[in-house]
């Protein structure tokens, strides 16, 4: 298999996106579009405790309430649904409660779902929520992971012996050693704040089951169909074959709309008993309530450096703190167990010890979000450097190009055991250092300090993990695919239409799978139609998630116009009476290979093998579509590498920082569309630095959400964002032709770990740190002992 | 949530006292109430409509006295249901302390919301908390010396030997 030259008509090029005109023009089409014949909207009464016994529930009133079709409590809807479970056979010992569509005698998180009430308007329906009487005697929630873990603690969940969902331990035999000969241990502890994916779309979804046909058509805003409809059939008893499950435009999604909520469940289960359209669109305050939360990490953690600056062992313990159960089918321990393992990844490091704990608490179930554990792992392994590079006197730069893992020492295995095929930490050093001009920013800073201005740079080397195969979730027992398939035929007039199982949520999927299959094909991309999210037209694959579109549904477009241009120079051969191996396309033409010379249009290729096949030789394959499944085989991850940096300016008086500059060094392999590549990685950037000074979903003490809405839950603005200047390093990956890994989730990887290191070492003169996000003005005032 | 002041009421600790559990006086005393009811010698159930902030609703709740020493000082709890708006509870200690011819009323509340009510108010909510115990008290003082002289109540023994003369009939 030889890799694709460098040179490409199409791949490599920066094209716009080419949905973008039509989302500027208003011609958007996502699930709040759709209107069907008799269609009814949803609403929920929501528990507004986090841990109680339902004693009374009274839905009269709501009933005869003006518009409303139908008041569903759990006895009406859960039978109709097989209960779920988010658990994984490769994480052992894993432990969760069953859940169905309402809550059924306990309710287990505030703003858990009690009551359904289907009315011919939303606001209809919301009105009659009012009149529902629901009283429940609370008990105590649990809140505090550590608490949690105590002997005595309240349980969050019936069912449950304790509040542990998931533990676990991985270490290297010389770990304890390594700590004993250390010249220096450095450690730190940390806690990470709970928050969440506030999409400009929040969670919509019109279920449609018609009884005459059997048929359930879901209109959902996700990443995954071929999830939802293995997952709707099998829960609700259905032939695979009549689901069919549809992504129109989804505006933004970051992981959060790969999981089964109640409310979705709930609007399925709706339309099959009342035999019409169901749609549920959750509002801001619902989506705050009841997307899934993520992070929610303590961390305690160490790390050993010989005297000559090698870091020669890291120890970590990690608390994630979850919902009542986990999240399903993905869990909610997989951002955890990416914590552990992801830490110290850009070091050469022997030695490790990381253990896992994952906690149960009385809030919304947490999982799979942007970077899925990197900003975790990132942000403890790059504090923790920092400091050993203050204990042995040696600038951060300089400790990185220490101690990264050399660009000639690959293929390498991690001390947790991850296999890098082959990464570039230290040329992204080297750029790094370059385009920040770091030594001029180093006298910058010194000067500024003793006129009292503290500016402060941080650096955070990253892996991210892409591209993943099934070891992932398909061999936990999991029906998530990690495979993808993709049709693609040229049209009777020559055009080119491309069915791909990979999906858009406006990062530029459609658009890079045109270039792909434009240069198989030697036609423009704007001549290639890409049709995704559809299970009834496009083959079943993996969809999106974990950074897989460019790099395995790039390789899937790529085979798959492969295989269809083979196929047009067969038949090309035939009607030319030549050698299909002299012949190429490019153009729009079946060309000479060798000198370019057109020899026929593939409009007229298309107009023969369609409407005059009778003038084929007897026995020529007239098919102009051809289809390929790929499934990423070699190494179980590509790893992406980069480097991040920070400039920032702490106020020492209000706390506040103003973010001065940020800068990425990024390594995905080939690119196929730079100008998508540096716009998903600024994207990412953005989400990290809000994470990192911003978002945080704040619970008090009963397992309340205080901060439901946009006035109090602050999302990062563009004016507080900095410049983002990003450089790049190709290391393309032998695994495939394309040689190109992911990059969506790479800017948030490192993003707060930069950022956290830059408001340190502006804290520096003060011998003040912080180890908490986000890094509120209160808190580095608390961090200076100010307040 | 937490809460503490205190008001000079222009009446003596039995007047006081009498009007502070006078269904009628509370009914409208208490901002947004609808309806209250006497439901034992010792519980309350009311029905008020309250704002918080964006949100708006009317809460079902009980209220129970305890800890009872006579014309000096009770402890109130309550709960109430607002529906899909969340919930409200809390409990206030009321001391009343004579001081010559007036009474120093003072409580101390502590109070805790749920469900809408903190997701979307909790920013608003101690700064409602002490308008709403504002409201009240001007309210409770208009009607302590509306029926200033007269005996607050039908519990109360005294049967009006005190009203005033010249009050329009």
């Amino acid at each position: 298999m030889t890799a694709l030259p460098d040179k490409q008509a199409h791949i490599g090029q920066s094209k716009r996106r080419q949905n973008a005109l039509r989302h500027l023009a208003g011609r958007g089409r996502f699930v709040t579009d759709i209107v069907l014949p008799r269609m009814v909207h949803a609403a929920f009464v929501r528990s507004p405790l986090a841990h109680g016994r339902i004693v009374g529930l009274d839905i009269e009133a709501a009933s005869r309430a003006p518009g409303v079709t139908r008041v569903f409590t759990a006895a009406d809807l859960n039978p109709s649904c097989e209960p779920w479970t988010g658990t994984l056979d490769h994480f052992a010992r894993m432990t969760s409660i069953a859940q169905n569509i309402l809550a059924d005698g306990v309710v287990l998180w505030a703003g858990q779902p009690v009551v359904m009430i289907i009315a011919r308007s939303r606001a209809e329906a919301e009105d009659a929520c009012e009149l529902v009487v629901l009283d429940i005697e609370d008990d105590e929630p649990v809140v505090d992971g550590t608490l949690a873990l105590q002997a005595d603690a309240a349980i969050a969940a019936p069912g449950l012996s304790g509040n542990l969902c998931f533990g676990t331990v991985l270490e290297t035999a010389g770990v304890d050693r390594a700590f004993a000969e250390a010249a220096h241990v450095v450690e730190a502890e940390f806690v990470f704040g709970r928050h969440t994916a506030v999409t400009l779309e929040p969670r919509a979804i019109v279920a449609d089951f018609d009884p005459s046909t059997g048929q359930l058509t879901v209109h959902q805003g996700t990443q995954t169909p071929y999830q939802f409809q293995d997952v709707y059939a099998r829960h609700f008893r259905l032939n695979e074959g009549q689901v069919r499950v549809i992504a129109p435009d989804v505006g933004g999604s970051f992981g959060m709309k790969l999981h089964v909520y109640h409310e979705e469940m709930g609007a399925v289960a709706a339309s099959k008993l009342l035999g019409r359209p169901v749609r549920f669109v959750a509002d801001r305050l619902e989506s705050f309530l009841s997307d899934i939360h993520a992070r929610d990490h303590k961390v305690k953690a160490r790390m050993a450096a010989s005297a000559d600056g090698r870091i020669t062992a890291m120890e970590v313990d990690d608390l994630t703190q979850i919902g009542a159960f986990s999240c399903y089918p993905r869990t909610s321990v997989v951002e955890g167990n990416q914590v552990i393992r992801l830490m110290g990844a850009p070091y050469a490091m022997p030695d490790y010890r990381g253990k896992l704990s994952v906690v149960f608490q009385n809030k919304v179930q947490t999982s799979q979000y942007r970077a899925v554990g990197h900003p975790i792992a990132c942000a403890v392994t790059e504090v923790l450097v920092d400091r050993a590079a203050e204990a042995l006197g040696l600038d951060p730069l300089d400790m990185r190009a220490r101690n990264v893992v050399a660009d000639s020492a690959y293929p390498h295995v991690s001390a947790t055991g991850y296999q890098f095929e082959k990464l570039s930490h230290e040329a992204c050093l080297t750029r790094l250092r370059d385009m920040m001009d770091y030594e001029v920013l180093r006298a910058e800073q010194a000067a500024l300090r003793k006129k009292g201005v503290y500016r402060g740079i941080g650096i955070a080397p990253f892996v991210e993990i892409t591209n993943p195969g099934a070891a992932f979730y398909g061999v936990g027992g999991a029906r998530i695919s990690a495979q993808d398939g993709a049709i693609v035929k040229l049209t009777p007039a020559g055009d080119v239409q491309c069915m791909i199982s990979v999906t858009e949520q406006g990062q530029g999927t459609e658009t890079i799978i045109a270039q792909v299959v434009a240069d198989q094909l030697g036609v423009e991309p704007d001549r290639v139609k890409v049709i995704t999210g559809d299970t009834d037209t496009t083959p079943s694959g993996g969809a999106t998630w974990a950074c897989r579109g460019a790099g395995i549904g790039g390789e899937t477009a790529l085979r798959a116009g492969r295989k269809l241009r083979d196929q047009i120079l067969a038949l090309a051969g035939q009607i030319l009476q030549a050698d299909p191996d002299g012949l190429a396309l490019s153009n729009g033409s079946v060309v000479d290979a060798s000198t370019g010379a057109p020899r026929m249009p593939l409009a007229e290729i298309g107009r023969i093998a369609t409407y005059r096949p009778d003038t084929l030789p007897r026995g020529c394959d007239n098919s102009l579509t051809a289809v390929h499944h790929f499934a990423p085989g070699g190494y179980p991850f590509d790893f992406t590498n980069g480097v991040q940096a920070s400039y920032v300016e702490v106020d020492v008086e209000t706390g506040m920082v103003k973010l001065l500059k940020h800068w990425v060094v990024e390594d995905c392999g080939r690119i196929i569309n730079p100008l998508l590549v540096d716009e998903q990685i600024r994207g990412g950037v953005v989400q990290g630095l809000g994470a990192a000074f911003f978002e945080e979903c704040l619970y008090d003490d009963a397992g309340q959400l205080t901060n439901g809405s946009l006035a109090d839950y602050l999302v990062p603005m563009a004016g507080e964002m900095p410049d983002i200047e990003i450089a790049h390093v190709e290391t393309p990956t032998l695994d495939t032709i394309l040689g190109a890994k992911g990059v969506g989730e790479a800017g948030t990887a490192a993003a707060g770990a930069a950022a956290m290191n830059a408001v340190n070492d502006a804290l520096r003169p003060f011998a003040a740190g912080i180890s908490q996000t986000p890094m509120t003005p209160v808190r580095i005032l608390q961090a200076l002992g100010h307040v | 949530m937490e809460l503490e002041g205190s008001e000079m009421l222009t009446a003596s600790p039995e007047q006081v006292w009498q009007a502070l559990f006078d269904r009628s006086v509370l009914e409208r005393a208490i901002p947004g109430c609808e309806t209250l009811e006497q439901t034992s010698a010792t519980e309350f159930s009311a029905v008020v409509k309250l704002k918080v902030g964006p949100v708006s609703a009317r809460f079902k709740g009980d209220v129970e006295l305890s800890d009872i020493e006579p014309f000096v000082a009770c402890t109130l709890s309550g709960k109430g249901s607002g529906g899909i708006a969340g919930f409200a509870k809390g409990s206030a200690r009321v001391t009343l302390t004579p001081q010559g011819d007036v009474t120093l009323l003072t409580y101390r509340a502590d109070a805790a919301v749920g469900g809408k009510l903190a997701a979307l108010g909790s920013r608003l909510i101690k700064s409602t908390a002490q308008k709403l115990a504002g409201e009240f008290f001007a309210n409770f003082k208009a009607v302590l010396s509306a029926g200033a002289g007269t005996e607050a109540g039908p519990t109360h023994e005294d049967t009006g030997a005190t009203e005033q003369a010249g009050s329009v009939s």
